[in-house]
Formats: C-alpha cells, structure tokens, sequence
C-alpha cells in the first residue's frame, strides 16, 4: 500500500477508534502505575461528566459555548466577508488599510482582555468580541486573497456577457474565491474556539472555558478540569468536520478549478 | 588581529561582569543550595500572597535571618489561591498560608494537610465606591461584589452581613478574582464592591475610589482568615521543624503587636523585599488603627473553625461535616505558648 492507495471502509474507521482506544488504556494504566493522586484516571474523568449531566450543567456549559462562538464568529463573518471582498476588488483601498489590518492581525484576543472589560465590562459581550477578534483579522485576509487569486479571465468573460460590477462580484468573483475564503472560515473558526476558552476563563459564568477555572477553583477536582479539555477538543473537532462538509456542496466545489 | 583580541576580550569580559551581577543579584541562592541539602536538613518552602493576613510569614523571614539560627525556611511569593493550592497538592511547597475554609475543603477532598496556626485576626473588609450608590449594606442587593475564592472567609463574612440585613443567597452577586486585581476593578465600576484582606482595601481607600462599608469584626468577632497549612508528611517525619516554623510565626506576631514603631518598621521590610508594594500602603494597612490587623492570639481554636466550617456547609461549598480534629493539629501552638516576641529593633544587626 502506497499513500495513493483509497483505505478502505472498514479502515477508515478502525484505526482511529483503535488509536484513541489504546491512548486511553495508556492513559488508565500510567494512572495506575505511577499512583498518582494528582491526575485523575478515565474513569474519574467519566464520573466527572456523569456528575456534570446529572446537575444539569453539561448541556447548559455546551450551548452556552456554542452560542458565544456562533456571535462572535457570525458577526466576524458578516462584517469580515463584505470588508475582505470589498478590498480585494479595490486594491487601491487595500494598501490603504492593509498595514492597519496587518499590525492589528498579530495581537493575541487575550492581550484585548483588559481593554474588552473597560469597554464592555464583565459579561457576555466581552466574551462575544474577543471571540470576533479572534475570526475577523483570518476572514478578511482570506477573503482579499481570494478575491485577487481570481484570474483575470474571468472577470473579462463576465463583462463580456455583459454583467455589472456587483453582478460581476456576486456570480463570478465571490464563487470562484469561495474555496480560500472557505478555508479561511475554517481558520476563523478554529481560532474562535481556542479564544472561547480563554475568553469564558475572565467574563462570564458559564460555558466550557469556565468549567475549567470553575473546576480549578474547586479545590481538588482535577476530574472536571480533565472533562472539561476533552469535551473542548471532541465539540472543536465535530465544528471542524461539520466546515469540511461545506467542500462537498456542488457549487462550492466549481471553485476549486485545479482539482481533477 | 589586534582588534580581533580586543572584541574578543571585551566580549568575554562583558560576560563575566554580566554573569556574576545576575548570580549576586538575580539568583535565589538559598534555595538552590537548599536542593543539595541531604533531606532531614533540606529547609521547608513555605508558599503566601502578598496580604496582611501573612504578613507573619515575610516578618519572620526577614527577622529570624538575623537570628543566631539563621532563617527557619523558604518563602515562596504567590499571586493567588489557586496556584498555591496547587503547589501544594503536587507537593512543591511543605506548607502554606491559605484561607481557613480551603483548607478545610481540600483536607474533606483527602489532600493531607493539617491547619497547625493562624496567619492574622481581623483585617478584611468589605470596600464599595466612593460616592457610589452604596451608601449601606442593604444597598448590596443585586449588585457584584468580589471574593478572593468561594473557599474563602471573606466571601463567608459577606453572608454574615447578609444573614443580618435578611437577604437570601443569590442576592448578591460574588465573582472570584485574584486579590491584587480588585482594586482596578472597583475603580472602573467592573464590580461594585470587593471583600478582600489588607492591604486591599487600605489601597481603594488611599487611592481615593474606595470606601470601607465595613470592618470584618463589626459582623464576626474574633473574625480569621489567613490560617497556616503543613503537609503531613512533614508532621510525621519532621515534627521539630514545624515546630520551629510555627514558633517563629507566633514570635513574629506578638513582635508585630508590640508596638507602632514595629508595624511600621515590618511595613517597610516587607513592602520593599517582599510584597513589592509601597511601605507607605502597608503603613496605613497596618497602623490606621493599628488593631485593624492583629497578629496574637494565634492558635487554632475549635469554636473558631466550627463556625467557619457550618457557615460553609451552610452555603453549600462542603459536603460532609468535617471534625476539628481531622484538620488541624494543635501540638505545635500548643508548644509555641511560651513563646516570646522577637528581640530586634530596626536597624539592629541581630535578632534574638
């Protein structure tokens, strides 16, 4: 088997269920081994969680991360999109902007936090914004890029069919840069769940990143501190395969033209 | 080639100055000539913040330095609850100044642990906006108040003061913070009021946002929070040490009670080489008026700890009742009775 070989179905499968079923026994059994009373077992984490549902907490911490990122990101998303799209098209507007873009792009969310509580105090909104800091700077850079990557034979074929310029924006230049400023989408929205959790961590009461500071605050419930990681890395993973189905959508894909 | 020579001297020499000032300057050396001790002489690291409830903890530092003993152990500054909690579980630190009511919880979650002292009596206070719409507690209601941590006695004073003035749980809101961070809290109205130890509230009050509601002793007499943790480890295995720890922290606080002078003179020891605070702000913590902190008497007393205890059970922060004497261990405050204050003036060369 070469790495061109298709896996097949089955494989596809079980590898990774194997891979994360052996990660658990040597997670169990260096627990077990090195008796430590600091860092909780599977099971104690498992418990953790059963305890979470129980009260109530779990679904409640779940939906109320998603929802942060969902505004945050949406909101990067519908001001980043048109922004991007709008500086690609005017490059003149572009170097204008860009070095403004260019050093604001670099700053940590978290360095903003300070500044975000000043403006908009403890709660929900700094969370919100801090998030949206993290999707805006990947989304607007994706969408110039994208929009200037598009040939320019296009754009002649589109006015020689007559098309005004928003027409020209909307049916040829936005679908054909569709699959950068998907991909930078995809970008935002891994960097918008990293900034959840910090971001949940300073403002607000509830959600993932504050489970962890909750749990910590605890005193000794490292079970939860543990549960909580987790459920941040399998919801980050399910976000980043939902994003990967976009690709699959037919008149996504008529942009990716260098593919076969 | 002569230049060659001379970049390469100055390069080697620049070096050498630079390394010898960060190993005098920079260097703990205490402690990391501590780590090549054979371990029934290793010094213990005792782990505090930079609060008045521990102000023991520096002054018997820096005073028994100066002792014909030489120091008792390693102090180790943290910022907050939470990483010293830590420290300790992990076994980094062999004893720490926590909040009584965390202790208690992490000694009900079977970390081994024993309160063997108090750090302080009195000393916290609950701070509001100057000129804010606070003017009594009544008007707490629905509003944001900070707490160091839900294990804390300062966020269990507040519920005293609620208890009086009939207000149930959940009528004000209570976000932890980190201590030194609530005063630029209170200052840009992120939350209305704080109940913290000194120097905190001294600083909102200095600073000119802040305004005292209340002293902790106006709604909890003989009110501790800071107490004095050892691993058990160490009590088995060492118990001479703790002894001398603690002895020296109950010397420290019947110095620091002694007189003004004293106060003002740990005020400036402790604000220069320790807390990294202005002198002048634990001047006013510790002098303004000085039985605002007390440092005697400090052992641990049962009636004390079991209201601590119930108060927790009350609003919900432990399980199970908890006894006494599964948490603290008296023997060593018990020999410290006889104890007497440090024999040291400012400025004096040694200490006895």
């Amino acid at each position: 088997m070469n790495s061109l070989a298709q896996p097949k179905k089955w494989e596809q499968l079980f590898w990774p269920v194997l891979a994360s079923v052996l990660f658990l026994a040597l997670w169990h059994y260096s627990v077990a081994w090195t008796a430590t009373k600091v860092v909780p077992s599977p099971l104690a984490v498992e418990k953790g969680v059963a305890e979470l549902v129980r009260k109530g907490l779990l679904w409640r911490y779940i939906g109320d991360s998603l929802r942060r990122v969902a505004l945050g990101f949406g909101a990067a998303a519908a001001l980043g999109i048109p922004l991007g799209l709008t500086l690609g098209w005017y490059p003149a507007a572009n170097q204008v902007v860009n070095p403004v873009l260019q050093i604001l792009r670099p700053i940590s969310p978290i360095a903003w936090i300070p500044v975000a509580i000043i403006l908009f105090g403890v709660g929900d909104i700094t969370a919100d914004f801090l998030i949206f800091l993290g999707a805006f700077f990947p989304i607007v850079v994706a969408c110039v890029s994208g929009v200037s990557n598009v040939p320019s034979v296009f754009r002649r074929a589109g006015r020689n069919f007559g098309l005004t310029p928003p027409q020209l924006l909307a049916k040829v230049v936005f679908p054909a840069a569709l699959p950068q400023i998907i991909i930078g989408l995809r970008i935002a929205l891994g960097i918008a769940w990293l900034v959840m959790v910090a971001a949940e961590m300073i403002a607000v009461d509830s959600g993932l990143g504050y489970l962890v500071i909750d749990a910590r605050n605890s005193g000794k419930r490292y079970d939860l501190v543990v549960a909580a990681m987790l459920l941040i890395g399998v919801i980050g993973l399910a976000l980043d395969l939902c994003f990967r189905k976009l690709r699959d959508i037919p008149s996504v894909r008529w942009g990716f033209r260098h593919e076969t | 080639m002569r230049l060659k020579q001379k970049v390469l001297l100055f390069t080697f020499g620049w070096l050498a100055l630079i390394s010898a000032l960060h190993a005098y300057l920079n260097v703990n050396w205490s402690a990391i000539l501590n780590e090549y001790r054979p371990p029934e002489r290793r010094k213990i690291t005792v782990a505090y913040i930079p609060v008045t409830c521990q102000l023991t903890c520096p002054v018997t530092d820096y005073i028994s330095k100066l002792s014909e003993h030489g120091e008792v152990f390693l102090p180790r500054l943290f910022q907050g609850f939470p990483e010293i909690k830590e420290a300790l579980i992990s076994n980094k630190v062999q004893a720490a100044f926590i909040v009584a009511p965390l202790a208690i919880a992490l000694r009900s979650q079977g970390v081994p642990i024993k309160v063997v002292y108090l750090g302080h009596r009195y000393g916290s206070a609950v701070v509001v906006r100057k000129n804010g719409p606070i003017k009594t507690f009544a008007d707490m209601r629905g509003r944001t108040a900070a707490i160091p941590s839900r294990f804390s006695d300062e966020r269990l004073l507040l519920f005293r003061a609620m208890k009086v003035w009939g207000m149930k749980r959940g009528d004000i809101k209570m976000v932890e913070m980190a201590p030194p961070d609530v005063a630029s809290a209170l200052a840009t109205g992120a939350i209305d009021a704080f109940s913290m130890g000194e120097p905190f509230p001294s600083q909102a009050e200095l600073a000119g946002y802040g305004r005292i509601l209340f002293q902790a002793r106006e709604y909890w007499p003989d009110y501790m929070s800071c107490i004095l943790v050892v691993q058990q480890d160490l009590i088995n295995k060492r118990p001479e040490v703790v002894q001398a720890l603690v002895d020296g922290i109950a010397r420290s606080g019947l110095w620091l009670d002694k007189s003004k002078p004293h106060r003002e003179d740990a005020a400036d020891f402790v604000g220069r080489f320790y807390y990294n605070q202005k002198p002048a702000l634990l001047r006013w913590a510790l002098t303004k008026p000085i039985d605002r902190v007390r440092y005697t008497p400090l052992a641990p007393f049962k009636a004390d700890f079991d209201l601590v205890r119930d108060l927790m059970m009350e609003t919900g922060v432990l399980e199970k009742k908890i006894d006494f004497g599964e948490y603290t261990d008296t023997r060593f405050s018990d020999g410290a009775r006889s104890e007497t204050a440090w024999k040291y003036e400012a400025g004096m060369a040694t200490a006895r």
